[in-house]
């Protein structure tokens, strides 16, 4: 197997979505840092956030709702809002379905901490499930019920609590602008429907269950109706549209403040203890990442050390020979949860290869497990039968397709 | 109340939508008294100068428009046909009299090449003069959504607004003091053409 | 400078979902085989959140019966999409493209009608304009390599040539040819570009060219050699992981004209 072409300075593969390599060699996500961000006034970005507060304080049951996972930017964020505004705020919990017990732990030493009301939801399992068979299948990633989850039912919340203001934390450099607008760039459904849903909304879900479910079970997915936003007089922003980013300083103080933890991932080097450790199977949503593009996660990580000038081209080579292209050990749990064999689970992925990639499973060597791996919950297999119905479905769909297509 | 005036040519509800979605109050304005209520105006249009000419005179919407615009300073904007309809003359179907408020005339779009071919379909750059007030806040080179066969040629290149290039270089969009219009289609230009009502939205003499 | 065009198709049916009937998103192959993919109007706000350029509802039922449906459909999208759109399918009349310019559609495509009474186009372009008439040509190449014009969805044959049928398409008034390759079409083995780049070069109205996108170098193709205006595709974008957003670089960076903000 030809080895991928990788950028000459920092390690990302030309499988990597929307990569251009330069006549150097170099990738258009270096070249992006060298021209990021313009100078943002962040006196006058501090100003409109406490006249976006200002303007929504005390006028509703809650003064915002914070969508919260328990990871480090929604906590600094509820930290922020708490300790430095003083606010009341709904904190709005989608549970996956996956959630580890050191997240659920950092999330109760929070809320006890900063003392919040915090909406808990956890969405019909056996819909879950075959929501994540169903989008492992179409678009090889199983997290669709997450994504449309933790960005849809939120709004849902504060259209039903009559709560307008979201605010999130992600900083805003995640959404790419080309060029500033005067205001900040809102987490709306244009937003949803570009980045987050992997271009399926919860009608077209519907559809291509087959009535495998009633259409309100999809509901927590499904965005709300911009008309019932619209009445609310709703916002929706990121707080890092309105102060500086600092991921260090951050995670330091909710770490001494809150008692925050860290934790280990699945197949990630020691020394990133910080970053999606909320989900037990993330080591999975890696590992598929791996059979379809030829990287994961080391060497996303080792890419932006390089470029924040903490890690050498060669010591991340190095990573990523150690820890990639490894067999989690969470697998074994993700093929119980959707009722499929490993077989059919390294089928499917590979359905999905990024050309020049393929895969070759048996240079795949097994993974370690992490401290928690025997807490996790293990409950709730699907029914084989059930996952065959849905499997053959979707194959009698897409060969017949592909073969009619051939023919 | 921003009132869209329904001279029936043109996609009145996908204006009043865009319009709505930026928080205006509107309505569709077809009786020409109706236009004593109106703020704002928004011309819009879809089809040939001639019969867009002949409407608005025999509905009495050109004589409203007038007192409107001309007489109480109302601030409008003209869309596409809605443009062409406030030049001196149009030559669209034979000669006629447009709303004169321009002074220029509705000529067709010269094809030179081969590669110009009308009518002018789909998303160009527009290049704004400075301190534009109907494309602030938007990039030097912003695309927008065209679908025309002629163009309004200012004799008053102080007119200009934004011109744009196809074959020629021609108005994008005019203004004179409370007077704009774009040859464009801001509702169906997604974020930009939103910005470019926004800002006549907000536009204070 | 004009850009060229990438136009997302949604090809619509209506399907019952236990007592309700809706309308549903559907791929074809060579015009049969349907597969329902989706709801309409959530795609098309996906696609417009992903930058296309227009988009174009054909429905595939064309029948006065499911007219309602249909309505709520481009009625819904005109709320919401700020894109232009075209609707085509079972247009047969003025009124047709009177209700559907009034529901809310930017242009109205006509096929079957056109073919069965010529005038209609003429009509239509006087009524409302030129630029509101888009001419819709699915064809067949026959053994010979020369092409045949079908109506009624692919289903009846006529004595048309797509070159000669554009040709007098445009000098009745249609504003623009949508041609579509029945053979190529869901197959995703590349639009039918010989024949793209002759309609082309036969008129001087824009192009559309659908029918067998795979690829993202198809849409290339499409442009450079097929010297098509626009590119239209309705199966390409609703499986695996392609986008129009994605799409769209990847057009950008073989040096095509595109617009790629939104």
């Amino acid at each position: 197997m030809k080895d991928l072409k990788r950028c000459s300075r920092c390690v990302l593969p030309e499988t990597h979505e929307t990569i251009i390599f330069d006549e150097a060699g170099v990738c258009n996500i270096c070249r992006q840092q060298e021209f990021k961000q313009k100078a943002i006034d962040w006196g006058v970005k501090k100003r409109e956030l406490d006249q976006l507060i200002a303007s929504y304080r005390g006028k509703a049951d809650y003064d915002c709702i914070v969508p919260f996972s328990g990871g480090k930017d929604s906590t600094w964020t509820l930290h922020y809002l708490v300790k430095e505004y003083g606010l009341k705020p709904l904190v709005v919990r989608f549970d996956h379905g996956f959630l580890r017990p050191n997240v659920i732990e950092n999330t109760l030493r929070t809320a006890r901490a900063l003392g919040v009301d915090v909406h808990h939801f956890t969405p019909n399992w056996r819909v879950v499930q075959k929501l994540m068979l169903q989008s492992f299948l179409e678009k090889g990633d199983f997290c669709w019920h997450c994504h449309t989850g933790i960005f849809a039912y939120p709004m849902r919340v504060a259209v039903n609590c009559r709560v307008p203001l979201v605010i999130w934390g992600e900083p805003s450099s995640e959404y790419t602008a080309y060029y500033s607008y005067d205001q900040p760039e809102e987490v709306d459904e244009k937003r949803f429907n570009r980045y987050i849903n992997l271009g399926i909304g919860a009608d077209d879900m519907f559809v291509r269950l087959e009535g495998m479910v009633d259409s309100r079970d999809l509901d927590p997915f499904r965005y709300p109706p911009l008309k019932e936003l619209r009445k609310l007089d709703y916002r929706s922003v990121c707080l890092g549209s309105f102060i500086p980013w600092d991921v260090k300083k951050q995670s330091a103080i909710i770490r001494d403040e809150l008692g925050w933890r860290g934790d280990e991932v699945e197949n990630v080097p020691p020394g990133y203890d910080y970053e999606k450790i909320e989900c037990c199977l993330q080591g999975v949503r890696d590992y598929i990442k791996y059979i379809k593009r030829g990287y994961s996660r080391p060497t996303h990580l080792a890419s932006i050390d390089i470029r924040n000038g903490r890690l050498s081209r060669e010591e991340a080579l190095e990573t990523i020979a150690e820890y990639e292209g490894r067999r989690p050990p969470s697998l074994d749990l993700f093929l119980k949860f959707v009722g499929l064999t490993e077989a059919e689970f390294l089928g499917i992925a590979k359905s999905h290869m990024v050309s020049p990639y393929r895969h070759d499973e048996r240079l795949v060597k097994e993974g370690k497990r992490v401290a928690d791996f025997d807490r996790w919950p293990r409950c709730g297999g699907m029914p084989r039968d059930e996952a065959t119905v849905q499997l053959e479905r979707f194959l009698r769909r897409d060969c017949g397709r592909a073969a009619a297509a051939a023919g | 109340m921003v009132g869209i005036v329904d001279y029936g040519m043109g996609n009145l509800l996908s204006v009043r939508h865009a319009l709505e979605s930026l928080g205006a109050d509107t309505a569709i304005l077809a009786d020409p008294e109706e236009l004593a209520d109106a703020d704002r105006l928004v011309l819009p249009g879809v089809g040939a100068f001639a019969e867009g000419i002949r409407r608005l005179r025999e509905t009495g919407l050109a004589d409203a428009l007038g007192k409107a615009v001309k007489g109480r300073l109302v601030p409008i904007l003209g869309i596409c046909l809605g443009m062409q309809l406030m030049a001196r003359r149009g030559f669209e179907g034979g000669v006629h009299d447009g709303l004169g408020w321009f002074d220029g005339d509705v000529v067709r779009l010269p094809q030179e090449s081969a590669d110009v071919r009308l009518p002018h379909v789909g998303w160009n750059d527009v290049s704004p003069r400075t301190q534009s007030v109907l494309f602030r806040g938007l990039p030097a080179c912003a695309d927008f959504y065209f679908v025309h066969s002629y163009h309004l040629r200012c004799r008053d290149g102080r007119d200009v607004e934004a011109a744009c290039e196809y074959g020629v270089s021609f108005a994008a969009a005019v203004r004179k003091d409370h007077v704009f219009a774009t040859q464009f289609h801001p509702e169906k230009s997604q974020d930009h053409g939103l910005r470019v009502l926004e800002n006549f939205l907000q536009w204070r003499p | 400078m004009l850009k060229r065009r990438l136009i997302p198709k949604l090809q619509m049916k209506t399907s019952r979902f236990g007592a309700t009937a809706r309308r549903v998103l559907v791929t074809t192959i060579r015009f049969d085989r349907v597969i329902e993919i989706g709801d309409p109007v959530s795609q098309a706000k996906i696609y417009e959140a992903q930058a296309a350029d227009e988009l174009i509802f054909l429905d595939l039922d064309a029948s006065a019966e499911h007219r309602d449906t249909l309505m709520d459909v481009v009625r819904r999208a005109a709320e919401e999409i700020f894109v232009p759109f075209t609707v085509g399918g079972g247009v047969r009349s003025i009124a047709d493209f009177r209700r559907l310019l009034a529901g809310g559609a930017d242009k109205v495509s006509v096929n079957t009608a056109a073919v069965q009474r010529p005038d209609l186009i003429t009509e239509a372009a006087d009524t409302f304009g030129v630029q509101c008439v888009v001419l819709a040509i699915d064809y067949r190449r026959n053994s010979d390599g020369t092409g045949r014009v079908w109506t009624k969805g692919g289903r009846e044959e006529t004595r048309l040539d797509p070159l000669s049928w554009a040709e007098e398409g445009e000098r009745r008034g249609a504003g623009e040819i949508l041609l579509t390759a029945i053979d190529r079409d869901g197959t995703g083995q590349g639009l039918d570009l010989e024949m793209t780049r002759k309609v082309a070069e036969r008129v001087s109205i824009p192009v559309i060219a659908s029918g067998g996108c795979g690829l993202a170098s198809h849409f290339v193709d499409g442009f450079f050699e097929g010297k098509a205006d626009a590119v239209s595709a309705g199966t390409y974008f609703c499986f695996k992981d392609e986008n129009p957003m994605q799409t769209r670089s990847r057009i950008k960076n073989a040096g095509i004209p595109i617009r790629l903000h939104t």
